[in-house]
């Protein structure tokens, strides 16, 4: 069993010259994300493994596979607490 | 009452892009409550409507509610007799809400804003809360013969690749703290702000309906000389987002909104401006730190 996530259907994105700028409507609170942060949150319009999101970094930056997935764990931790995700459990 | 809201609306004289309805019912039923309120601004609460779908507004001082249907581009307005007995106070406050609500289903979306046009023909946007001098910014730039807009409600609207600007007419709203800033006697008493409003052209400039933004200024008051800093648009974006409290109303129309927002800072020029009291010697001050 593998978690998958997907963007908390209250969000929504702005793409400002690469970097991102993202609504809370639930919770009306707003924030700004860097480049790859918002690749990631357009990627989880559906629901994506935490493999998924790697390779998706992989495939656009040169991050060597370490990198990629120290950074896609940092990033869902914060999108967690700030709840921008839900997650869903695949069998 | 009919005078008073058909006078009312053509005073603002908006040029709406197709043709809303405010149908306004006196009653003295009782008016159900609301059960969720999703946002607050003073004066009006909002809920979803009817079924979850589009807003009920809720005018606070006395029995008056709204429902705005979602994708609709008509209102029904109910009013208690204790309403109508302050429809002016109603108007400025819950009915103008009601518009904001209604002008959005048209596209028109809703920034906290002054707007100008300088002698040069660029439009300008001052952004900021009651307390960022926006409307002595837009006071003082009349007394330079700039058009002038608005000082407080303005209204984005998508044309071609940009964004436009729409104001509606209403007077210039300085506090007492203003009024001695531009050493400007006179104007027209506003009680209920506890201000006194001018129109431009009492202040020798022009009222202008619309502005093409070339130079976006998020503005505060400081106590030193009047400086500018450029911002990139990322931190743009964020600053529009948070003088645009209704984008996070709606999820329809949010992201309609935020692309708006984006369009606009991507457009403009954006300064976070600290304004001083220079500016009240140096006409061209603003100008300079902006070219």
């Amino acid at each position: 069993m593998s978690e998958r996530f997907v963007r908390h259907p209250d969000l929504r994105l702005a793409d400002v010259e690469g970097d991102g700028v993202v609504l809370h409507l639930g919770s009306r609170r707003y924030f700004s994300v860097s480049e790859s942060g918002l690749t990631l949150l357009q990627a989880l319009d559906a629901p994506r493994s935490l493999e998924d999101l790697v390779q998706l970094l992989l495939d656009r930056y040169d991050v060597t596979p370490d990198q990629a997935e120290a950074s896609v764990r940092t990033f869902l931790e914060s999108c967690r607490a700030a709840e921008l995700l839900v997650t869903q459990d695949a069998r | 009452m009919h005078r008073v809201l058909h006078g009312w609306l053509d005073g603002l004289r908006l040029q709406v892009p197709q043709p809303l309805a405010l149908e306004v019912v006196v009653t003295d039923a009782p008016l159900p409550s609301l059960v969720e309120t999703v946002f607050e601004q003073p004066e009006v609460r909002f809920a979803r409507g009817p079924g979850g779908h589009g807003l009920r507004l809720e005018w606070q001082e006395a029995p008056a509610i709204a429902d705005v249907a979602a994708g609709g581009t008509s209102v029904l307005v109910r009013l208690s007799l204790a309403a109508v007995e302050r429809l002016d106070d109603c108007t400025r406050t819950f009915l103008m809400a009601v518009l904001v609500a209604l002008l959005r289903r048209v596209g028109w979306h809703h920034l906290h804003a002054a707007t100008a046009i300088d002698p040069a023909g660029r439009g300008w946007l001052v952004a900021g809360d009651a307390q960022a001098g926006k409307s002595t910014t837009a006071a003082l730039l009349a007394t330079w013969k700039w058009r002038v807009g608005t000082d407080d409600v303005a209204f984005l609207e998508r044309h071609g690749e940009g964004v436009l600007v729409h104001t509606c007419r209403a007077p210039i709203a300085l506090r007492e703290g203003g009024r001695r800033l531009l050493a400007r006697a006179g104007g027209v008493k506003l009680p209920a702000r506890d201000k006194v409003g001018y129109w431009p052209e009492d202040l020798g400039g022009v009222w202008t309906p619309i502005v093409e933004p070339q130079i976006v200024i998020f503005t505060s008051v400081g106590d030193a000389q009047t400086t500018a800093e450029p911002l990139e648009r990322r931190v743009a974006v964020t600053e529009l987002v948070r003088w645009s409290a209704w984008v996070m109303l709606e999820l329809d129309l949010a992201q309609q909104h935020l692309d708006l927002l984006t369009c606009l800072a991507r457009q403009a020029r954006c300064y976070r401006v600290t304004l001083g009291r220079d500016l009240f010697t140096r006409p061209n001050r603003l100008i300079e730190l902006v070219a």
